[in-house]
Order: C-alpha cells, then structure tokens, then sequence
C-alpha cells in the first residue's frame, strides 16, 4: 500500500519529522510545534512523544554546547539523527537498528539525506522561517512541507519499503555534485556556449547550468545553488528522469518510478486527522484548497516540449495548451527568486536562470529570452552535444579496473565514485568495513572540527577486512579518498602502492604524499 | 573616400612621347632616335635618374633588355631583330628566314635551354644567344599559326592566339625549371548578332598573376563581363565571371589583389581572388593621386614633404586627369601616362579599403593576407580588432575575427614567415604557393635555384638603387615611418621572447642572401606577414581593451574565451598573461564557479603566473586560493608550494613535503618560528628533531639553540600550570 501506511504497519519503518522550537511552548498547544511528521497517520500522541522527546535531548545538550547541540542518539533499538536546519527548525530522523543485518546506516550519510531535503525545500518555497513568519498559524508551512517531503520520499520507495542510504551506499556521497571530465576543447566550447546561454537574457544577470546526461558539464552557479539545482535536475529534468521507468544509474534516482504510480493514489488517502491537521492533503491543481501550493518534486511531471524546452504545470497553466507559468526558484546566492528555464537536446540538458525582477511582463518575457536563446545558441548546442558525446565513455566511464572507490573534493562539492554497477560486486563484508571506516573518519572530522576550526586535518587508514579485502580512506587538502581492494595482496606496501597509483593517475597526485 | 594612389616618377623633356616597358627586367624605356632611355621601377624611385645607351638610328617596333641587361634587343620591322652589346657596343641582326612568316614580337627568358623566343605568325622560336660567335643559335621551334600573342614576364607565360576570332589558344609556360606545353582552349564570346562573330583583341586579354596561381583574364564587351580563367599544368579551367561597367577596361594587380579599372566610370572594382568568392572586396573606389598638389588627400597632409616630390615633377596643372586618354596599363601595377610622361605606381590605401566595409571578419581576411605593406596591415588589424571589443560587437562576429586572425597567424608560422625578417621580395615570387595539391602552374621564377642568372643580378641591382633612393611611398612617408617605428620600439622595451626572435630572423635571411643590403634601409619589410602572435593580441587587444573597458568585464571574458577556442584549434599557445588577465577580469566579477571551472578543465593553463594569480584572487574565495595551490604542486614549484604551506599554518605537511621533493632552500628558523606560534611543544620538538636529522651540523646553529631554549621553557612552563 502506500507510504503512510508503511509507517504504521511496519514499526520498525523511518520517523521522520520536523518541529519548531519556538512554538507550542505553552501547555495544550503542543501540537503548534509539528511541521510535519512522518508516517503522518501516527497517532498525533506519538508524533508528540517523539518530538518531545527529541526536544529533551536538544535541550540537554545545548547546556554543555550552545552553539552545537546534539547530532545523534544512539538508543538500543534505534538511531535519531538531529540537523538543526534553521535556527531552532529541527528534523529529526529516526532509524530502527533492525536485526536483520541490511539496516546498518551511517549516520552521516541519513543527516545529508535530511539536508537534501531542506536545501531543495528552500530552493523553491524560501525558508520555513519565512513560511512561518508569513503565516503563524503554520498551516501555510504545513501545506508545504507535508506534499513535499511525502515527494521526495518516494525517490526511496522500493516496492513498499523505503530504503534510505545505508552501508551499502558507502561509497557514494550525497549533497556533492558528479561532473562529466572533459577534454580542454570542449571544456573551451561549453564555455562558450554558457557565455551565449546567459547572453540570451540581454544584460540582466543570469545563471546557468550544464548537464550531460546525469553529469554536470558546467555551472555558473554558488557551490551551495548548484548542489541543489544539481540535484533537482537529475531527479526531474535529465533526458534519463524524464523517460519514466527508464534505468538509471545515479544513485539519486534510484527508486523505479513506475511503482510510484500505482502507490502514489492511495499515498494520501489516508485518515481524516490528517487531512484536518495539515489542510491539503492533495495539492492537486482541482482541489479546492486554501492554500495553492506547488510540488515541485512530483512525479512525470515534466515533459519535453516540441521546441526542447522543458515544460511542466507543475507551477499552473495547462500543459496541453502549453500555456504553463514558467516555474521558478529561489537563489541562496543572490537571495532572489528565478525563473528556470530548461532546455534539452538529446543527453545535453541546458538550464538557464533568469532573475524575476529582470522581466517585466512575466510569461511572455520568458518566452521571448527562449526564442533568443534558440536563436543564439542552437548550433552552439548541437556542436557541444556532439563533442561531449564523442568524449562520453557510457556509465562505466569512470570505473577503474582493481577499485572500488570513492574521491570527494571537499573543497569544491564534487565527488566521483566507482559505478554502482561494479561497487554491488563488492562482498558484504568489504562494505562494512568501509562503511565502519568511514563513520570512524566522520568522527575524526567532526572532532577537528571542533578543535582547529579552518584547519584541514591529514589522514590515511588502511584496514585489513576479515575477506581480505583492504579499506581504506586518505584524507589530504581537504579531498577525501575511499576505497576497497578485494582479492589483494596482504602486505600495507601494497595497499599504499595502490593508493599512490590511483592518486597519481586520477587525482594530480593529491593523495601521494609519503 | 581615399583609395589607391598612384607615384609619379619622371620625365625628360626631350623625349618623344614613345614608351616600352621590358617588364623582365622592369624597367621603362623611351627610346629617340639613337638613343634608349631607361628608367628602373622596381624599386619605385620618383627622382630616378634614368640610364643612357646608345643605339643606331631606325624604326622601332619594340625594345628589350636581356635579362643579365647586358644585350639590348631593338625589334626593327616584322622581319628583323637588331641586338646591341651595351658595353662593347657590337652589334648583330637577326632576321626571318622565310618571307611568308613576320615576327610578331619576342622576348627573353631565364629558360635553362634558351635565352630569347620569337613570336611569329608561323609558331615560335626558341634561340640560345652564343657569346662567342655573338650570335642566336636555334634551339627549338614550334609550329603553329599565330594571329597576336601575350606574354608576362612575372607569369613566364605565353598565350598564342588563332582561329578566325582569335579565340583559340595555345599556351607555353618558359620558366627556369623549363618549358611547360599548356592544353590548347578557347575563350568564351557572347555574341552581339546572330550571324556576326566578334574577333577577340590583345588588349582585351590579360595574364595575372595572383597569389603565385596563374589566371587569364579575357573582357567580353557584348556580355559586358569579365571572364576568369585559371591554369593548371593539364587543363585551364574557367572560374566564373566579374561584371564589368564600362566598355574600357583595365587590370593590375598590387598585392594579390585584383584592381579592375571601369575606366569609364573611373572607378576600381578590388577582387581578392583567395577563395572562391567573387565578390568585390568593398564598393568601387576611385583613384586618387598622392603627391600630386591638386589631390583632395594632398590638402590634409602636411606639406614639408612634397616639396621634393614637385622638384622631381614637372608638375601642370592640367596634368591630374585620372584615366586621362594617354594612360597605359603596364603589368602589374604600373600606370604610364604618355601625355603626361608620368608613371604611375598603384598603391592600395588599405585603411581606406577597409574603412569602406563593415565585415569586420571579412576585412580582417583581406588584410592578414597583405604582404606589400605587412607592418600597415598589421597595425591595422590591431585597431580594429581593438575598436571592434569596445564597440561591444556581437560575440558572434568577433569569434569569427579571432578565428581568422589565429587562423592566419598559425598559417604564417607554418610557412615560416612570421620570424623571418626580410625576404627580397618580388610580388609573385615569394607568396607562399598556397594554390593547394601543386599541380597548378605556379609562377617559379627561379628564386630557389638561386643560381639563377636573373636573380642574382635583380639583387645586385636593388643594392645600387636602393641606396640611391628612399621608399617609393615617399608622401605617406610620414606615417610609414612611424608606423614602421612601433614594432623596433615595442621589441626593445617588451619581453624579450619577441626581439629575440625578430632579431635571429633578420640575421638569418641577411646571412642566407648576402646581396641583400637594402635590409635596413626599409623597416616595413622587417614584417613579411601581418600575422598577429598570442602575445601581441594580449599586448595590443586585449590588456589595453581591458584598461579602457568600464563595467562589467563579462563581454571581454567572453571574447578571450573565444579566442582560447580559436587559438586550441589552430594548436596555438597562448601567453600567460591571457590566463592571468581572465583569471583576474573572472575574480573581479565574482564569477568563481566558472573560474573553477576553466582552471580544472584547463581552459586557463597551468603556469606559475597563473597558479600566483589565483592565490591573490583566492584571498576573496577559498576554493580559489585552494586551486592556486594545487597549481604550485602540479606545476612542481615545490618551494613555493612548502612556502605556502608554511604561511597557512601547514608547517608539518610542508616538512614532509620539502623532504620528499628535496626542498632544502628554506630556511629552518621559519619552520621553527611557525611551530612555536602553534604553541604546540610536541611539534616545536617534531620540527626539531627533523632538522637535527637532516641538516648535518644544525645542532650547532643558532636556530637551534634558541629554539631548544624556547621549548625547554614551553615544557617547563606546562609542568608548572
């Protein structure tokens, strides 16, 4: 059945939630605090329990550190993770310790997956904050966290079960960006065609971004602004998320989305205490709502248009008469609200972003910058497509024979890593270890962290697993570098010979200082 | 507006109004009654004296020097050839065996087996002129009818015409390498009736030589049109048409470039004939004279130097009649103006030419391929270039600028031209034979075999006249020098990579051509190519756009991006500075991400000015002050990657690096001196223990004494608290 009940059905499921520390501070109006929660059926006396209970640790721990309060709990049964995602607005995800042996997380990996969630709220609907101040009955937030967070969720539907990333994905890295490696003469072409991308929009300040199927080509945009939009765009945008079923081999889109059809009727079908307690329940554009709210991350929502541009009407208007509003977002960097306009010619996915207070006349303005960039750039893009194409070495492009590995720069937000197909071959044992390995190195950071703020801390551990595989994680400049060798020879000369080879062939030598 | 002007040379009062030009030797003669004047125009000289030689009376049909200008050959009637010794003043007459044949004409060659050809009507005669016996042997005759002919020296090419219209053609290339039989052909007539049939005429047919490809080009009056034909050693292929204005026409060629004369409408039409377009390079242009008090550009210059030139002329009034009746096209490039006794040089006006035309790229195209005035053409192509960036032009078309000038300038490096300092340079000969798989037949006038007879004594001759004389362009002079100042002055207080390399060019080619005195004489030819380098686009374009451009430097990023593109296609390098530039103009407008992005990808090449660049950006941004870094170590700057480390705090990893890449030039108090900052005892001591071990003998410095003092009261002070 659906999500919701998943929840209650299965104990042993995800909690997820999120609350407001500021509200509901008086006795009888507890239920002020809840933003959302997860399963929602729960009966309202449980949602309150777990989050009070949660806001007993916040403020426990806040005594001893004010600036940092608690991270995780560790209980017997379960894991709570806590990310403070705007001061005093909390999500707090727990996680049963299941005794069957696949519900093994790292603890890191699940408070990225609850900061995925807030950065690509904020990107389309500004912060809670706002939300709340805008209205304090919180019915406004409520309306808005509730469709959107149930969205994003079924990206991690499999069948009826939710699998959020566990010691399997220990080698994949959430909130970075995976980037498509490209010679310097098409790296100079998609430089300049960004140049006349963003020229479209005559003089007004404009952003764009790059994608090659799911690998980002080229930015213009913040770290931060990219991340998001990044992630959006394989989610929803990419040739690969449009087609519907099609497989995919980005780990941010890993649910098989056919099954959210059959799921998704029944997903909001539920009880009528939630359909009282967060208003609309179903912000399908018929519904008569007292709130009109977009879900962005709805599903087959997108199509191509017959001019390559990407439409949707997700944001109002009527797809079949094309006359949809162009959906927009909201930029950290500039702290302005953006249109987004996306084109697409075969594995080349173009977004531009153009500011809303640099078009006047709305719609229409939007569509004249898309005429003048079809005008301007379209040779431009078909010879940029065709030189990434000829340069694209498929999925296993990145795959180096003998590794499994996974190299985060810290530094810049990006990350590679082996492809899923060739890490599933890894033994179970192997990734545990490196999956243990790994929460080790989280802790090492955060301790250093703490201690020498602005300080980059050196690291290298390798480890002998019982299968005799090697794990092993270097840490150096603030690039990070994963990996298991299996079937390797025994000796640590061995294990660092392979580090220092791989550094040296794909990394600049980073990782080879003795 | 201003176009091409024309050079004036001299006159000689006596003179009948009687003119020949040996265009083998180029020179200009006017022959009296027992005399022949001869006047050099190469180079072109206005107060040139002229040579005296004398000669027998009788009738003259033509007159022409043998190439060593040792023999000089009188035709006296349609049977009979009169040779003269100019030194020993022997003489001796060739005349036509049969009576059924005339001699149409004839003229000298450098063909290795002959030394002169007779044109007949009954075919042609190749001779050998004996010293000994002083006399013409024959070496080989080809039989064929002739109605006329045409020959240009600079072509070594002779058409014969015959038939009925005298539009069937027979073609002979004489050159040193030897003689070549070109495919008989027939030119294309309109007709201007049903039944007449127009008979085809000498003047209206003219070889042109361009870009060392041979073309005939031949004046249709009924079509009114201009009809192209190109030759190739086994075929002559006809390459479209030019329209014509006028009924009288006219051809030169100055530069590679193709001067159409509509003589009625005195106007030029210009065709640069490199490609396979035909159309003109701008709207027609009307001649002017330079030099000349009467000339509209005359009143804008300044006056000092013209004094000379009226000196030299004897100037009326009445003489400035552009496409007067007594004007004789001579090939190339000259013009005589019997009724005046004037000879003309044209010149093109290429700041005119290319005012008259908004395509930039297009212009560009034309003036990269300029060789006369390559300095001019250069200097040129900077300021528009230049003019066109602050103008904002659409990116579109100033890519498409950078893609010809880079395009040009790696062309230019291929063939070797833009290093080298001077070439003795005769128009046809040294244009690089651009006319593709070599089976054209390309002008060859000897210059590689250097043995050459004629070469040899065209050179020794320059040297006398070159002495004589100043630059031909003598009103233009006053610009000429400056402009041709510039490149000495920027190669002297300017980087040394670019002297450097002029210098050894000129050395080069004065070494590999003694006979080439003239050099410094003339700074313009110091270029032999308008191509423009890298480091002259950032010198000249892109770091004065950058100081002159206010606002956003968005558009400039965008142009040296596309620049990099033009510049990675033809494999050209591009100077660092170009990288710091964009690194910096990236930085200023906060356009990190894409600056990241450039740097990974290697758009902006890796470089110690670069890496140094990004750390002084990077104090704003810290992943650019990290790929700064990461630069110094990629680029193996070690001691300055461990010094960096050292600033930041980094002592520890920076020990471990210098030991490993060897970095032993950094002092060891700096190391100490950040260790004890830390207040860290444990590494203060790490850090001296690593000296102690690798420095022999650091025990005994003063480093090391005070620094053992320091932490001994490190530690004792922590026992105690």
């Amino acid at each position: 059945m659906g999500l919701s009940s998943i929840g209650t059905a299965n104990e042993e499921g995800v909690q997820l939630c999120i609350f407001d520390l500021r509200r509901g501070q008086r006795e009888g109006q507890e239920l002020d605090k809840i933003l959302y929660f997860f399963p929602a059926d729960l009966p309202l006396s449980s949602q309150l329990s777990v989050i009070g209970l949660s806001e007993g640790l916040i403020t426990f721990t806040r005594i001893f550190s004010p600036d940092a309060a608690c991270e995780v709990i560790e209980a017997e049964r379960h894991s709570h993770v806590f990310y403070e995602a705007e001061p005093d607005i909390w999500m707090v995800m727990i996680v049963a310790k299941s005794k069957e042996a696949e519900a093994i997380w790292r603890i890191d990996a699940l408070r990225e997956v609850l900061k995925e969630i807030h950065s690509l709220f904020v990107m389309f609907h500004g912060c809670i904050r706002t939300l709340l101040d805008k209205e304090p009955g919180g019915g406004l937030t409520r309306a808005h966290l509730y469709p959107f967070v149930m969205d994003y969720l079924r990206d991690f539907l499999f069948g009826k079960k939710l699998q959020l990333p566990s010691f399997r994905d220990c080698l994949k890295e959430r909130r970075t960006v995976q980037m498509l490696t490209v010679g310097r003469e098409a790296a100079i072409e998609v430089q300049t065609l960004v140049r006349i991308l963003e020229s479209s929009a005559g003089n007004m300040p404009c952003f764009s971004l790059i994608l090659f199927q799911d690998l980002l080509v080229s930015t213009t945009l913040s770290p931060e602004d990219t991340i998001n939009m990044f992630t959006y765009a394989v989610l929803r945008l990419t040739p690969l998320a449009l087609f519907s079923g099609a497989k995919s081999w980005s780990y941010l889109r890993k649910g098989n989305s056919s099954s959210h059809v059959s799921t998704g009727s029944t997903l909001f079908s539920t009880g009528s205490v939630l359909e009282q307690f967060y208003g609309s329940r179903d912000a399908s554009p018929a519904g008569d709502n007292r709130y009109h709210v977009t879900r962005p991350l709805q599903h087959d929502k997108w199509f191509k248009g017959k001019d390559g541009f990407l439409v949707t009407d997700i944001w109002g208007g009527d797809i079949g008469s094309l006359n949809v509003t162009t959906p927009t977002v909201w930029l950290q960097q500039t702290e302005e609200r953006m249109y987004l306009c996306a084109y697409q010619y075969k594995s080349l996915t173009l977004i531009l972003l153009i500011p809303l207070s640099s078009i006047l006349n709305g719609d229409q303005g939007v569509s004249i910058v898309k005429q003048q960039l079809l005008e301007n750039a379209s040779l431009k893009i078909l010879k940029v497509e065709e030189k990434l194409s000829k340069g694209w070495g498929g999925e296993n492009a990145y795959h180096v024979s003998g590794y499994r590995y996974l190299l985060v720069n810290g530094n810049r937000d990006i990350s590679r890593a082996s492809p899923p197909a060739k890490v599933t071959t890894l033994a179970k044992e192997s990734l545990l270890a490196l999956n243990k390995l790994r929460e080790e190195v989280d802790a090492e950071k955060n301790r250093a962290k703490w201690d020498n703020p602005g300080r980059e801390k050196d690291l290298e551990v390798c480890i002998r697993v019982k299968n005799n595989a090697w794990a092993i994680a270097c840490i150096t400049g603030g690039k990070e570098l994963y990996m298991v060798l299996e079937k390797a020879n025994e000796t640590l000369l061995y294990a660092s010979d392979a580090v220092e080879k791989f550094s040296n062939r794909y990394c600049n030598g980073a990782f080879s200082l003795d | 507006m201003i176009r091409n002007l024309s050079f004036e040379v001299k006159i000689q009062h006596n003179l009948k109004k009687c003119f020949y030009y040996d265009d083998g030797n180029k020179l200009l003669l006017s022959p009296t009654s027992n005399q022949v004047f001869s006047w050099k125009t190469a180079p072109f000289s206005p107060n040139a004296a002229p040579n005296i030689d004398s000669i027998t009376e009788g009738p003259i049909c033509s007159i022409r020097f043998s190439l060593d200008e040792k023999l000089i050959a009188v035709q006296r009637s349609n049977t009979s050839i009169i040779f003269f010794h100019r030194e020993t003043g022997e003489t001796f007459t060739h005349r036509c065996k049969s009576e059924s044949e005339s001699i149409l004409g004839f003229f000298w060659t450098d063909c290795p087996s002959c030394d002169i050809v007779v044109v007949k009507t009954s075919g042609l005669d190749l001779y050998a002129y004996d010293h000994a016996s002083k006399s013409l042997a024959l070496v080989e005759t080809k039989k064929m009818t002739v109605s006329w002919y045409v020959y240009t020296h600079e072509s070594r090419l002779v058409l014969l015409a015959s038939g009925m219209q005298c539009k069937t053609f027979h073609g002979f290339q004489l050159s040193s390498v030897g003689i070549i039989r070109l495919p008989k052909f027939e030119m294309v007539m309109a007709k201007p009736e049903a039944n007449s049939k127009p008979v085809l005429a000498s003047e209206d047919v003219y070889i042109v030589t361009v870009y060392g490809r041979i073309y005939c080009l031949q004046v249709d009056r009924v079509a009114m049109v201009l009809h192209s034909y190109r030759f190739y050693r086994d075929a002559i292929i006809q390459q479209g048409s030019l329209p014509i204005y006028s009924h009288k026409v006219a051809v030169s060629v100055v530069d590679n470039v193709l001067l159409v004369h509509q003589v009625d409408a005195k106007v030029i039409i210009l065709y640069d004939i490199f490609s396979d377009s035909r159309a003109p390079i701008s709207a027609p242009l009307p001649v002017l004279f330079r030099g000349f008090p009467r000339s509209d550009s005359f009143t804008s210059r300044p006056g000092t130097k013209e004094s000379e030139s009226l000196e030299a002329s004897d100037s009326n009034d009445n003489e400035a009649i552009i496409y007067g009746e007594g004007w004789t096209f001579l090939v190339p490039d000259l013009i005589c103006d019997v009724a005046n006794m004037r000879l003309w040089k044209i010149h093109l006006d290429l700041e005119a030419i290319s005012a008259s035309s908004s395509e930039v790229p297009s212009v560009l195209e034309f003036l990269q391929r300029r060789k006369l005035e390559a300095n001019k053409a250069k200097q040129l192509c900077l300021a528009i270039t230049r003019t066109m960036i602050l103008e904002r032009r659409p990116i579109n078309m100033v890519a498409k600028s950078m893609d010809v000038l880079v395009t040009s300038y790696a062309l230019s490096l291929k063939a070797g031209s833009y290093f080298k300092g001077i070439k003795t340079e005769r128009t046809s000969s040294s244009v690089p034979n651009v006319s593709g798989p070599g089976q054209g037949v390309d002008v060859n006038t000897g210059r590689t075999d250097g043995l050459g007879k004629s070469v040899q004594h065209e050179s020794a001759s320059r040297v006398n006249s070159v002495s004589v004389s100043r630059p031909s362009n003598y009103l233009s002079s006053e610009t000429e020098d400056s402009s041709s100042f510039e490149p000495l002055k920027i190669s002297s207080n300017d980087a040394q990579f670019d002297s450097g390399k002029v210098d050894t060019g000129a050395e080069s080619s004065a070494t590999g051509n003694p006979l080439n005195a003239s050099v410094s004489e003339q700074q313009e030819s110091q270029l032999t190519s308008p191509a423009i380098s890298p480091d002259e686009m950032y010198r000249f374009v892109f770091a004065p756009a950058e100081e002159e451009m206010i606002g956003e430097p968005s558009y400039l990023v965008s142009i040296i991006l596309e620049f990099f593109r033009s510049a990675n296609l033809e494999k050209v390098k591009v100077h660092p500075n170009l990288y710091v530039l964009t690194v910096q103009l990236l930085a200023r407008s906060e356009q990190y991400a894409e600056l990241g992005l450039c740097v990974i990808n290697k758009i902006i090449e890796p470089s110690k000015e670069v890496a140094l660049q990004l750390l002084e950006s990077g104090r704003q941004n810290f992943q650019i002050r990290k790929l700064g870094s990461d630069m110094l170590r990629q680029v193996s700057l070690h001691q300055d990657y461990v010094l960096l480390l050292v600033q930041d705090g980094y002592y520890l990893e920076a020990l471990r690096y210098a030991r490993k890449h060897k970095v032993t030039t950094i002092r060891p108090s700096l190391f100490l001196e950040a260790a004890m900052t830390s207040n860290d005892s444990q590494h203060l001591a790490a850090v001296l223990r690593f000296f102690s071990d690798f420095i022999p003998g650091f025990h005994s410095t003063s480093d090391f004494s005070t620094y053992y003092h320091i932490l001994n009261e490190m530690n004792s002070s922590s026992v105690v608290a």
